[in-house]
């Protein structure tokens, strides 16, 4: 190791903008990817990424605004400087994607286009057609490939990432990967690692996520010592199409443009959607949320829909849960232009054209929230100190987490469009950090340290493949993992099926040792690359069960009903106003006792170890998440009024000091 | 920088190296280096000089239909052999060298190809694999025409034509039914290969870019395709109705107007040619 | 508003799993087995069963778990590409009844109305196959490389937005820039070859690289790199090295080598108007190359 030389880990958004900066910096960047980069799952995001532009300026918006969006609808999990640093660097990382040839949409003028996503009253999301997430990462595909020609990058495509290598103060000094081809194994000693491997939506069976999305690598990190956040936190996208093999994406552009969720009034009705006159139609986000309509948050979109199938009985099917989603009230012209790719998948899919027919969906486990842990150095300004080595780094020094597998950024829960932002912004902001930490190497030989873990991986994988008899089939295995994920770790959460289901999971992870490999070869093996994936779901299944099971309240993505705090009941004034002061006393209770990140930690049998962090809500404090809350109104007078008195009590303080 | 630490599993490749390299080392050879230049002018010279020739010379020949016992064709053919001693050079030049090259390029073309129409019998394909076939097709039947009919032929017992006897001895040659067949195939292969060559030599240069354009273009290219093919199946079958007696005694009367009024070498002055009478 | 739910929801019932009623159809495959890179390829025939709306990547899950022929051997798992399964990413391409396309997006249904009862799967054959229906498509994103498909910034510093482009503009380049690499369009071009580079035992990996991107070189580029030249010269930042993209695309296996079969366009899953950028690049190759002649 001659030249300052970093380890990419994931050539998706976050993985290639790392990498991008890094060799315009002038390091050397090994990036490992299981896929060749230009086909992460980063290519899946459809509707848009945001950030403040000239025309919400104007309207009052401020990257403040975004911030505070992105808390509010995180439910304040979030500490708050990394998301500051995020939504100040928002623009510039629209206008950069622009320079880089991102065809963005236009207006009449020329200038980017953008529409408005959920959780948000501006017109904050710049789109390229209905496949923003694929031509963000082409053009950043595009910059690593002519960097690749100048012998900065070397991709390391069909690699798997098996284990940071630490050294014997618990530092990372680069890591051990395998070859899906060939099936070597190879040491690859580096400055620093850099994890950027995305979600784990495949704990969960099916999910809008990739095949690779295995969360493996993060696993494998934190079976290593590294600490994993937020884990319980898992956004369920509110609109997804069922399928056999995934369930695809519907994008909430589709709401975005206008589309509207409704299901009969009739139960079942055997009537064909569009002969259903409006009266027998049941708007309920719209009836339900006057103020933002079909625009409501997801998790809001998702448990409503839920609701509506589940409790209400009202889904469109009797055997298969689902709900309109309609654009056909929209011309088509209008559609190809801005929703073109994302009803062709429909269309491909399920064989019916969603401009005539209205189309049918329901949620499905979309995108991590929780990840990694990661540090950050807060700056005087409230947001990050650029360069920090503390920017990003997992509680292993060396090693870094960025894109959905950390856990900075989303909180509680992610607003749309949103994930594509902090995945370029973490990759382009760790890079100083990067080469930071390549300034102050550790020049000690570690040769001995890369040849144990080869060694300890070579066993593993022979392990494997010598167990050609047991009675497990891991893609069954997978298979039943992924229903129980479904079932107890999704939209709704209650105590007394978490508990068994994390009994089952530890179960179900004897029984992964008695998993047979069908393929024993040793070349392009990728049955015994599942088997060893499906391993390493185990842990982080277990630290989402323990983590939703422990945390008893509602917040964001994790509802747990026992736990909700009911709206209010009274319709007389004074009666009205003593509930909304009690409501809010339990809330800032709830505040008190909740507002904490989960940190779990591998304990020595694979089982988690959870315990509780302190958010940083410095910049802006929290507050009740009203959306259609019954009384809510009421609520947030008494909220205003108390804030109001704390922030002229903490003035007076300051006053008399 | 990584390093190989340790190697399990075997790398079969590498185990058991294949019988022969697939790929010889590269060594780029003039016609490698030059391979846009020669493809381009190959396209070209399809249209022009070797295109253009086609179509003259499918037309003269259609005026065999002017039910004038041949004179008009005779007239024409007079006006060509009016070169005298150039035609030789004129012919190498613009006909037989252009025609070569092109051949040979489209030779290459071919061995370097791999028609796949079976599994994909897409309109576009179909005329593609057509294109090399007729192609060739072509080529052969060129040759023998050449032999069969053009002085060159002579040592190879052909050279029939006599270009004082146009129509008759044009007439006579193609008189076997097997003959007249082969060349129906011949011109219609030959036609097909000029007018859908007119058609992707538009897209090769960048004429007509967009779908619409290629849809107007084929439109043309296929009025030109039925044109020639007419002109040349019409020929055809002129020639072979001509009635030899008649033709020659047109000929032997428009060789006696020739020596009357011209020295040999020189143009050929407008004459009148009357119209035998029926 | 959100009442406390009573209901346990069924994983399968919730996303589309189908009750029996099927349990007796079965869909029967045929598929092009080879175990190493270089190796002999063999036919293997498999049965599964049969669901509503499955595609091809269903099919080869199922094959996957069973680990079995349809002669009930205990076989190795077909092995395959597949990521995004919503026909993005590029990576599930194979010969399907003998025609290019992408596994996610091939449905059962319409694979057995088309050609009866069986149905084929074989790897793509203008790339080295690794194994069973995976291959090694890195000529593909050579040829991205040689025509430098990359708009040429100078770094990632704030430097404000990019160009002001016209709606027009965006929507002619947009549709480009969905290509995926997934090779259907090379495939499917009788004028792309394969292009088979084995490594010697003599040679050094850089060795190797070297001699197999030459071999790459030589042949066609291929409809999906002349369609990203184009992509980037009508780029306003882009256009600045459109000279060197011309150079490249007039070299040996360049634009020159396009057959116009129009395979390609036939063929592409994202229906990119990879003619139209084929023709484009004629014309500008025309342009150029008269330049070249007179202005140097």
């Amino acid at each position: 190791m001659s030249q300052p030389s970093v380890l990419v880990i994931g050539g998706g958004l976050a993985g290639l903008a790392a990498t991008m900066r890094l060799a315009e910096l002038g390091v050397h960047v090994d990036l490992v990817s299981l896929v060749p980069v230009k086909r992460s799952h980063s290519v899946c995001a459809q509707g848009g990424i945001n950030s403040v532009n000239a025309l919400t300026r104007q309207q009052g918006d401020n990257e403040w605004k975004h911030l505070d969006d992105t808390v509010y609808g995180g439910d304040f999990l979030q500490h708050q400087p990394p998301v500051k640093e995020m939504t100040d660097w928002g623009p510039r990382v629209i206008d950069l994607m622009d320079r880089l040839g991102v065809p963005f949409n236009r207006t009449s003028e020329g200038f980017r286009d953008q529409r408005r996503f959920g959780g948000t009253l501006y017109k904050r999301t710049a789109f390229a057609g209905a496949t923003t997430g694929q031509q963000l990462l082409y053009a950043l595909d595009e910059q690593v490939r002519r960097r690749e020609v100048e012998g900065l990058v070397k991709k390391w495509e069909f690699w798997d990432f098996l284990a940071p290598v630490l050294d014997e103060s618990g530092r990372c000094r680069g890591a051990v990967c395998q070859d899906l081809v060939t099936m070597q194994f190879r040491s690859f000693p580096a400055d620093a690692v850099v994890l950027a491997t995305g979600g784990n939506g495949l704990i969960y069976g099916r999910s809008t996520m990739s095949m690779v999305c295995t969360g493996s690598a993060v696993s494998r990190a934190y079976q290593a010592g590294a600490w994993y956040g937020n884990g319980e936190f898992i956004q369920v996208h509110p609109t997804a199409i069922p399928g056999t093999d995934k369930l695809r994406l519907m994008s909430e552009s589709a709401r975005g443009e206008g589309g509207r969720v409704w299901v009969p009034r009739i139960p079942q009705d055997p009537r064909d959607p569009r002969s259903i006159p409006e009266a027998d139609r049941y708007y309920f986000l719209e009836e339900r949320y006057p103020k933002y309509g079909n625009l409501v948050p997801r998790d809001i979109a998702t448990r409503e829909i839920f609701d509506i199938c589940t409790n209400e009985g009202l889904s469109v099917e009797k055997d298969r849960l689902s709900v309109y989603l309609d654009l056909t009230h929209i011309p088509r012209e209008t559609l190809d232009r801005k929703l073109g790719g994302i009803l062709e998948i429909y269309e491909k899919f399920q064989g019916v054209d969603p401009r005539d027919t209205p189309m049918k969906i329901f949620p499905a486990v979309h995108y991590s929230m929780g990840g990694l842990w990661v540090d950050y150095e807060k700056s005087a300004t409230g947001g990050l100190v650029e360069g920090s080595l503390r920017n990003q780094q997992t509680n292993l020094p060396g090693l870094y987490a960025i894109g959905e597998c950390d856990y900075q950024y989303h909180g509680a829960n992610r607003l749309g469009a949103n994930s594509l932002l902090s995945c370029i912004f973490s990759g382009l902001f760790v890079a100083p950090t990067l080469v930071n930490v390549c300034g102050r190497r550790v020049g000690d030989d570690t040769s001995r340290l890369f040849e144990a873990e080869v060694r300890r991986q070579e066993e593993r994988h022979r392990e494997l493949l010598s167990r050609t008899s047991g009675d497990e089939n891991p893609y069954a295995l997978h298979q039943e993992l992924g229903n129980l994920m479904t079932r107890v770790a999704t939209v709704v959460r209650r105590n007394d099926q978490l508990a068994p289901a994390y009994d089952d999971v530890c179960r179900m992870a004897e029984r992964w040792k008695r998993c047979a490999v069908s393929d024993t070869g040793s070349w392009t093996n990728q049955n015994v690359v599942f088997t060893k994936a499906l391993g390493d779901m185990f842990p982080i299944a277990k630290l989402i069960l323990k983590g939703a099971l422990l945390r008893d309240e509602c917040r964001g993505a994790h509802f747990k009903p026992a736990f909700a705090m009911p709206g209010l009941v009274a319709t007389e004034p004074e009666a009205r106003r003593r509930e909304a002061e009690q409501w809010c006393d339990a809330f800032a209770a709830n505040t008190n006792k909740w507002l904490k990140s989960t940190i779990a930690s591998c304990g020595p049998s694979g089982d988690p170890v959870i315990s509780y962090q302190d958010v940083d809500t410095s910049l802006i404090p929290p507050r009740p998440r009203l959306y259609g809350l019954v009384g809510g109104d009421a609520i947030e007078e008494v909220w205003k009024e108390r804030a109001a008195k704390a922030v002229g009590g903490k003035q007076a303080v300051g006053a008399g000091a | 920088m990584p390093v190989a630490a340790a190697t399990t599993g075997r790398n079969p490749s590498a185990a058991q190296p294949s019988p022969r390299p697939i790929v010889s080392e590269p060594s780029p050879s003039f016609l490698e280096r030059h391979q846009f230049l020669i493809y381009r002018l190959f396209s070209l010279a399809g249209l022009i000089p070797v295109g253009a020739f086609l179509v003259v010379h499918l037309l003269t020949n259609a005026s065999i239909l002017a039910g004038d016992d041949g004179r008009t064709f005779q007239s024409r053919v007079d006006m060509i052999h009016s070169l005298g001693p150039l035609l030789v050079p004129i012919e190498w030049a613009f006909i037989f060298l252009p025609m070569l090259f092109h051949a040979a390029v489209g030779f290459v073309i071919i061995a370097n190809g791999m028609p796949n129409v079976g599994s994909y019998p897409y309109v576009g394909n179909v005329r593609y694999t057509l294109q090399r076939a007729s192609g060739m097709i072509a080529f052969a039947f060129i040759m023998w025409h050449i032999i069969q009919l053009h002085w060159l032929g002579k040592p190879f017992g052909g050279g029939q034509f006599d270009p004082h006897h146009a129509a008759s001895t044009a007439a006579e040659a193609l008189q076997p039914t097997l003959v007249a067949i082969l060349y129906a195939i011949g011109v219609l292969s030959t036609v097909y290969h000029f007018s859908n060559g007119l058609w992707t030599l538009g897209i090769t240069w960048g004429l007509w870019t967009s779908p619409a354009a290629m849809r107007r273009a084929n439109a043309v290219s296929v009025v030109v395709g039925l044109v020639l093919a007419a002109a040349g199946l019409g020929a055809l079958g002129g020639m072979r109705s001509v009635d030899v007696s008649k033709a020659r005694e047109a000929e032997t009367w428009s060789e006696k107007q020739k020596r009357a009024v011209t020295v040999p070498g020189a143009a050929v002055a407008p004459t009148p040619i009357p119209v035998a009478p029926h | 508003m959100i009442k406390a739910s009573e209901t346990v929801v069924d994983a399968d019932a919730a996303h589309g799993g189908h009750g029996d009623g099927n349990a007796t159809r079965t869909v029967r495959v045929r598929v092009l087995r080879q175990d190493v890179a270089g190796g002999e390829s063999y036919w293997e025939r498999h049965e599964v069963a049969y669901e509503p709306n499955m595609n091809v990547i269903s099919v080869l899950q199922k094959i996957a778990a069973s680990a079995k022929s349809q002669d009930g051997r205990r076989v190795a798992p077909v092995a395959w590409d597949c990521c995004c399964l919503e026909e993005v990413c590029g990576s599930c391409t194979m010969l399907i009844n003998g025609r290019t396309r992408m596994a996610c997006s091939s449905l059962v249904d319409r694979l057995m109305a088309e050609d009866g009862e069986e149905i084929e799967l074989r790897p793509m054959s203008k790339f080295p196959v690794v194994r069973d229906l995976v291959v090694d498509r890195k000529r593909l994103f050579g040829g991205l490389e040689k025509v430098k498909a990359w708009v040429p910034v100078e770094g990632s510093y704030d430097l404000g937005p990019g160009p002001r482009i016209s709606p027009e503009e965006q929507e002619d380049a947009y549709p480009l820039s969905t290509c995926m690499s997934c090779g259907c369009c090379v495939e499917a071009c009788p004028q792309y070859t394969k292009v088979e580079v084995v490594r010697r035992d003599d040679e050094t990996e850089a060795e190797f690289e070297k001699r197999r991107k030459a071999a790459f070189n030589a042949g066609f580029v291929g409809p999906h790199a002349v369609s990203q030249a184009m992509l980037f010269n009508a780029h306003p930042t882009g256009r600045m090295i459109a000279d060197e993209r011309m150079e490249a695309l007039t070299r040996q296996g360049g634009i020159q080598m396009c057959g116009n079969a129009q395979n390609c366009v036939a063929v592409c899953p994202k229906s990119i108007p990879l003619t139209r950028s084929i023709a484009r690049a004629g014309r500008a190759a025309t342009v150029w190359a008269i330049k070249k002649l007179f202005d140097r």
